[in-house]
């Protein structure tokens, strides 16, 4: 399946949800609404792309927001994707993908640790690289913590 | 419980219940400060909850906080027994957003030293994995073959185990004139070490015994845990991303892929033992075809990489090392994250460790070959 035929799989099925969609070599990229995160991913499972390589977090400070991205891909077919969406800093809360893919599972308590996105409907959520009782989210751009020594280049 | 087992439940105050043990920090059989909380039923394992993070660094919060030269000596410490290979994953990330073509001869001194480097980390894992069943001199022979790769590192960069020492755009430093020669010498040396191992380890029916069997992750439960390298090739999927997702010049060579059949201890063992063989035949053939030339591209002396975010994969030793690096146009990166191997593949444990004894688990732990500087960060 070519990128493009994933992204306009997508989009027929999804409409509005996708906000922006681009192709970059074998890869489909998308910005999707973070309130449809669940059902277009499942549906990019059921297409083949069913191996979640990474789900990482990004601060959008500039926007307010919060960035989750998926890179998914498979073991049988060419084509991967690349899937962003955003949601409130005040309110980061979105639905947990931990029950389409078990390595999810992880990679959103690292979400939650370093970035505090709520993952509703995760089995487990709560910190995994720090202690419990850590105060903050360390890679949020506006962190603070006094041991910071701000960094001066030579 | 009946009558008589209550009677010497009380005799002997023991309760005949399901108890909690901690397995590590400090134990030498998970291979650093992996904390396991274990339930116990007997000495059945019942359920594992793994805990970790002893080692954190906040790498990633570095990383956004320095240039992207300044980053390449950080990603040594990610997985320190393959350093070459993280350094290489990183490099490649920057090269392919910034749209760099490596020289040839600098490809191939990559390709030659990242398979030396997977040839020193499977040694570690055979020599600590059979020194986690009580095979002691498996270690001290291992030991000994990766101590001669280690000089070869040596000859080449000066260090031993942080090398830091690919750069974005080619390599800082030619290969001495000693090195293909010496490096050749060792590859006679080490290939008849090989059948060695098997004497002591694969040919060793208590071995046998003690892995078949044991720890077994189905295809279909590998993939939903995006489970990579040695532990999904054991579990019977041929995928190698120096095969089905090509970087650098690995499609120029002829290797085999090992894949294991029912994803058992034994497999991943097997996979493992292979995977040396096949390092060998890529080194054999690049140092065939070692070109003469540049070693490194012609590079700005300000690195800004362009807007725009990539995620790239290498294949290290334990699996798919992934980088996604975000761009805001300025020299540091705006978001700098690692999916290591290990991390993912340690997060199936729970899955396949349950329901044997708490020594299988050990080995079951030592055949996932975790490395904790790469899973904590």
């Amino acid at each position: 399946m070519a990128p493009d035929e994933v992204i306009e799989a997508i989009k027929s099925r999804f409409g509005d949800a996708v906000k922006a969609s681009e192709v970059k070599g074998v890869e489909a990229r998308m910005d999707i609404h973070w309130e449809k995160n669940y059902e277009i991913l499942m549906a990019l499972k059921e297409m083949g792309l069913d191996y979640l390589n990474c789900l990482s977090a990004v601060d959008r400070i500039a926007s307010a927001e919060l960035e989750v991205v998926y890179n998914l891909s498979s073991l049988s077919l060419p084509a991967k994707a690349l899937v962003r969406t955003r949601v409130p800093r005040e309110e980061p809360i979105i639905r947990s993908v931990a029950s389409l893919w078990g390595t999810a599972d992880w990679h959103e308590r690292e979400a939650f640790d370093m970035m505090g996105i709520r993952f509703d409907g995760h089995p487990d959520l709560r910190r995994i690289l720090l202690s419990e009782d850590w105060v903050g989210y360390p890679l949020r751009k506006d962190y603070q913590d006094e041991r910071l020594v701000p960094y001066e280049p030579v | 419980m009946n009558t008589h087992e209550t009677e010497i439940a009380e005799r002997t105050r023991e309760t005949m219940e399901e108890m909690y043990v901690n397995m590590g920090p400090q134990h030498p059989s998970t291979h650093g400060v992996l904390r396991l909380m274990l339930k116990l039923d007997g000495e059945v394992v019942t359920e594992i909850i793994p805990y970790v993070g002893y080692l954190h660094r906040c790498h990633e919060k570095i990383g956004e906080n320095r240039i992207l030269t300044q980053i390449i000596p950080y990603t040594d410490r990610l997985d320190y027994l393959a350093s070459m290979y993280n350094n290489w994953g990183f490099v490649l990330t920057v090269e392919r957003h910034l749209g760099i073509t490596v020289p040839e001869r600098a490809e191939y001194m990559r390709v030659i030293l990242g398979e030396l480097q997977r040839i020193a980390s499977h040694l570690i894992w055979l020599g600590t994995f059979g020194l986690d069943l009580g095979n002691f001199t498996i270690f001290l022979y291992c030991f000994r073959e990766r101590e001669m790769i280690l000089d070869l590192f040596e000859s080449v960069c000066g260090q031993r185990l942080n090398y830091a020492f690919y750069r974005i755009g080619g390599m800082p430093l030619d290969l001495p004139d000693s090195f293909v020669s010496n490096c050749k010498a060792f590859l006679e040396w080490f290939k008849p070490r090989l059948p060695e191992y098997d004497a002591l380890m694969s040919d060793n029916i208590i071995f046998q015994k003690r892995v078949q069997g044991l720890g077994i992750l189905d295809p279909k439960t590998a993939i939903n845990y995006a489970i990579s390298g040695p532990v999904l090739r054991g579990s019977g999927i041929k995928w190698d991303l120096r095969r089905n997702d090509p970087y650098s010049i690995y499609d120029r060579f002829e290797f085999d892929i090992p894949v294991g059949t029912s994803g058992d201890v034994w497999d991943r063992y097997m996979v493992r033992r292979i995977e040396m063989e096949e390092s060998v035949k890529i080194v054999e053939q690049a140092l065939q075809g070692l070109p003469s030339g540049d070693i490194i591209a012609k590079m700005p002396k300000k690195l800004k990489p362009p807007v725009g975010d990539i995620y790239t994969r290498v294949e290290t030793p334990r699996g798919e090392l992934g980088f996604y690096m975000v761009f805001d146009g300025s020299e540091k990166p705006y978001r700098y994250k690692v999916r290591s191997p290990t991390f993912v593949n340690l997060s199936v444990l729970p899955v396949i460790g349950t329901g044997y004894l708490v020594a299988d688990l050990v080995a079951i732990l030592g055949s996932i070959d975790i490395v904790l500087g790469e899973v904590d960060r």
